[in-house]
């Protein structure tokens, strides 16, 4: 570390002492001879600073702290528009006003959510310029041009959150309501861009490309499309609706528990119903991306993907598998808990699915989270009879966690139709041929999910990655893409024989909307840190080696105390957020209440209208 | 008391808090953070609960020649580059393994020449083979070997000629490698990077 800047601290020091006068003096002479200063410089160049550092909590933690919590607040604005326009064209296209509300009523968030996100931006910026100059410097020099891009693109974003927000209440009818949508979908275009541009600077650093000469434009273009750019522009997309959606759950959630009228809690039970549809929508297709992004990074460099599969990672994965499988069985818990109380009469009924489901998840869970190889010493590999445990090995590798990723989603889905036909009963002449078509589809999936999964055993790598593994994903996203459309067409002529009840769920249900959000925010942590770590002692993979004294990953342990440190300090943050934006809606609450604003019913999806009798949310 | 020991006891109290909240605080958010306490606990300790293992940057093997005496001596090296800086070990073998992703090595210094190795080291992709599983004309199927002697391994001349030694000796055949051959300490060319992409096949040898 240098430090150079003791001298002047002393001369302002010894002017406080000697007056005003003295300092003057030295002050002009020192101005006058900067010139020389500047000859003394080219005599004697001095090195350039790679690194600096602070005391105690160290660069390296630092960046790292508000590094994470830039991104966790980038996910969040971006997520939440995504979120909030979708619930506003749901609310245009069917007319129910509640989802106008629930669009504006997050959209508010934005902007004191977009200055929070932007001011650790920016300290996160002055801080990687502080502590890690060689690194900036090389980076400067290659995206020079998309940094331009990248402000620029802040710009027309401001402007259009601007015209979004402050024109939502005059942009309301006719051709002014469209126009509003379509300033919403500009938000969100540029939105995309701005989580693109830098996803380039971050994969550039794990995965780089051999840079030509050329003009500032074309390296930076060719540095830009490296081979995870797009599986992590991908993956990103789809985790942030996933963050919004649950952090949506979670929000209503706290206000459900912290309801004081009927009201009130009819209107975030259903807020929580919305919040945890849209996490679970995306969180259905996240598992596929983030396959994509790990078969990139294998193609990409072997080792790599082996660093972080089989090395020193490997047990982040267990851990990986633990946070997803909680959170699938938290997101499935709160359908099956919809399912017992909103529904009356519905509890017997599903009773035995739900539990057949619950067994389902938990020995999917079970194999998910069985070690494959595992950094063993010998004496521990002697006693287990090789690298692998003689039982579980087998459950460990890819053939057999792909295979319960898959039906773990299924059963997902199936918690979900059951959810949205439950309380109805089917009135059209076909709906018996659609059912036994729908069940067809669900059993011949799962048989095919596990044929191929075991079948994956007695194949070569390439051709299970390649085509079992593929055909696993696609089977699983053609029932859902089929039996989606099916149910909607069945139950458009259903008849509703038990109307859904809102604001009945028990607290349990608040705290699981919690517990999802903080899985999100884990897992979004947790993967950061594999990906940071899987470029190992490297600035830039192979590129740039990190020279610092934090060229190391610390062990999971020390690494998760962070983590969790700064889903609580993200946590915080957004209540934060919450907690202002909602300040003035309080202080109008008295009026606000009315009853025209209560929810009438089922969302479109699961279609069915609320009783509004007095509810008694029993205690946790 | 170690760092482990430090963080599983602040896990504790952390769970240990969260569960006094929830006891005996009434008011929603803050029995709200409390939960949230004991989820995050709970997650640190189970974190802290599986091996602990830092990922540390390669330790540099000090090759000072004038220690080096005999074949034997490269070999020794050889073995510590193998299993650590070299990254050998983390796809490769020496005998059968359930979890082998790479070719086995066990007697591979007997069935390939010193010059072959070398070459396989520093030219992975000069041997391809030819893919005919697909319809139409067949596809090439470089290897995954990654550049030895390239960043982000990088290997020098020397090391690699003491792996070859430590394979050799492994294999149970005679070290053709010499202390002779080792460069002078300033000689030798330093590690360039290379990408995969960058790397195209040199020529197709086998077809079948």
């Amino acid at each position: 570390m240098r430090h150079q800047g003791g001298w002047i601290q002393r001369l302002l020091g010894s002017g406080s002492v000697h007056g005003g006068t003295l300092l003057g003096l030295v002050m002009a002479a020192g101005l006058l001879s900067l010139p020389a200063l500047a000859f003394g410089a080219d005599a004697v160049p001095p090195a350039a600073t790679e690194y600096r550092d602070i005391p105690y909590v160290g660069s390296r933690n630092m960046i790292w702290i508000v590094a994470q919590l830039h991104l966790l607040l980038a996910g969040f604005v971006l997520g939440v528009p995504i979120f909030a326009w979708l619930c506003e064209v749901v609310a245009w296209k069917t007319g129910e006003k509640r989802y106008d509300k629930l669009a504006k009523e997050f959209t508010k968030l934005l902007t004191s959510a977009y200055a929070t996100t932007a001011l650790f931006g920016g300290i996160l910026l002055f801080l990687l310029i502080s502590f890690y100059p060689k690194l900036m410097n090389y980076l400067t020099d290659i995206f020079f041009p998309s940094f331009i891009v990248y402000c620029l693109l802040f710009l027309v974003e401001t402007a259009t959150l601007y015209l979004y927000w402050y024109g939502w209440d005059a942009m309301q009818d006719g051709g002014k309501k469209t126009f509003h949508i379509f300033l919403g979908f500009m938000l969100n275009f540029f939105a995309f861009f701005i989580m693109i541009v830098p996803n380039s600077w971050a994969t550039f650093q794990a995965s780089p490309v051999v840079l030509a000469e050329g003009s500032d434009l074309a390296r930076a273009w060719a540095a830009t499309w490296n081979p995870t750019w797009w599986p992590v522009n991908i993956h990103r997309i789809i985790a942030n609706v996933v963050l919004g959606g649950y952090i949506c759950g979670a929000y209503a959630g706290i206000r459900y528990l912290s309801a004081r009228n009927t009201e009130e809690r009819d209107h975030y039970d259903w807020m929580g119903y919305v919040g945890n549809f849209i996490g679970v929508f995306g969180l259905l297709s996240l598992p596929f991306a983030g396959y994509w992004l790990m078969r990139e990074i294998y193609q990409y460099n072997q080792q790599m993907g082996i660093t972080l599969m089989g090395g020193f990672l490997s047990w982040l994965f267990i851990l990986q598998a633990m946070l997803i499988g909680v959170l699938f069985l938290g997101s499935n818990y709160y359908f099956w808990l919809g399912i017992t109380y909103r529904i009356p009469g519905s509890e017997m009924k599903y009773r035995k699915p739900m539990l057949a489901m619950l067994i389902a998840l938990l020995l999917c869970l079970g194999v998910w989270m069985t070690p494959h190889s595992l950094v063993a010493s010998m004496e521990e590999a002697r006693k287990m009879g090789g690298s692998h445990h003689p039982l579980l090995g087998v459950f460990g590798v890819m053939s057999a966690k792909m295979t319960v990723a898959n039906l773990m989603i299924l059963v997902t889905f199936m918690s979900f139709i059951m959810y949205w036909r439950a309380g109805k009963q089917e009135t059209a002449g076909w709906a018996k041929v659609a059912k036994a078509i729908m069940g067809g589809i669900l059993a011949l999936s799962a048989i095919a999910v596990i044929v191929l999964g075991v079948w994956g055993y007695f194949v070569p790598a390439l051709i299970r990655i390649n085509y079992f593994s593929t055909t696993q994903v696609l089977v699983v996203l053609g029932v859902m893409l089929t039996i989606t459309p099916l149910t909607a067409l069945l139950l458009r002529s259903a008849k509703t024989t038990t109307e859904m009840v809102w604001g009945k769920m028990p607290a349990r249900a608040g705290y699981a909307l919690v517990l999802n959000a903080v899985m999100v925010i884990l897992l979004m942590t947790l993967m950061g840190y594999a990906r940071s770590s899987s470029r190992v002692h490297w600035h830039v993979y192979g590129v740039l080696r990190d020279t610092s004294p934090y060229a190391y990953s610390p062990a999971l342990g020390s690494a998760a105390a962070i983590m969790a440190l700064n889903t609580f300090f993200f946590c915080m943050i957004v209540a934060f957020i919450f907690w202002v934006a909602t300040m003035s809606d309080k202080a109008k609450a008295p009026s606000a209440s009315t009853k025209s604003e209560l929810p009438h019913g089922m969302p479109a999806l699961a279609g069915a209208s609320s009783a509004l009798d007095e509810p008694k949310v029993p205690k946790f | 008391m170690s760092e482990v020991v430090q963080l599983q006891l602040i896990g504790l109290s952390v769970i240990g808090i969260g569960i006094l909240i929830l006891l005996f605080i009434r008011a929603t958010f803050a029995r709200v953070i409390g939960f949230v306490w004991i989820v995050l606990g709970l997650f640190t300790l189970t974190a802290l609960s599986v091996p602990q293992m830092a990922s540390l940057p390669p330790v540099e093997e000090k090759f000072d020649i004038a220690t080096v005496k005999t074949p034997t001596d490269m070999a020794t090296i050889g073995q510590k580059i193998f299993f650590s800086k070299g990254q050998c070990a983390l796809c490769h073998t020496i005998g059968p393994s359930e979890s082998a992703r790479c070719p086995d090595l066990k007697g591979i210094g007997a069935k390939l020449s010193r010059e072959f190795l070398f070459e396989s080291l520093t030219q992975p992709q000069a041997y391809i083979y030819l893919d005919y599983r697909h319809e139409g004309i067949a596809k090439e199927y470089p290897a995954r070997m990654p550049y030895i002697n390239k960043n982000p391994i990088g290997l020098s001349r020397n090391e690699i000629l003491s792996v070859i030694a430590f394979l050799q000796q492994m294999s149970g055949e005679p070290i053709s490698v010499t202390v002779a051959e080792l460069a002078a300490p300033g000689q030798e060319a330093p590690a360039a990077p290379v990408k995969a992409s960058q790397s195209g096949p040199v020529a197709v040898a086998q077809a079948h």
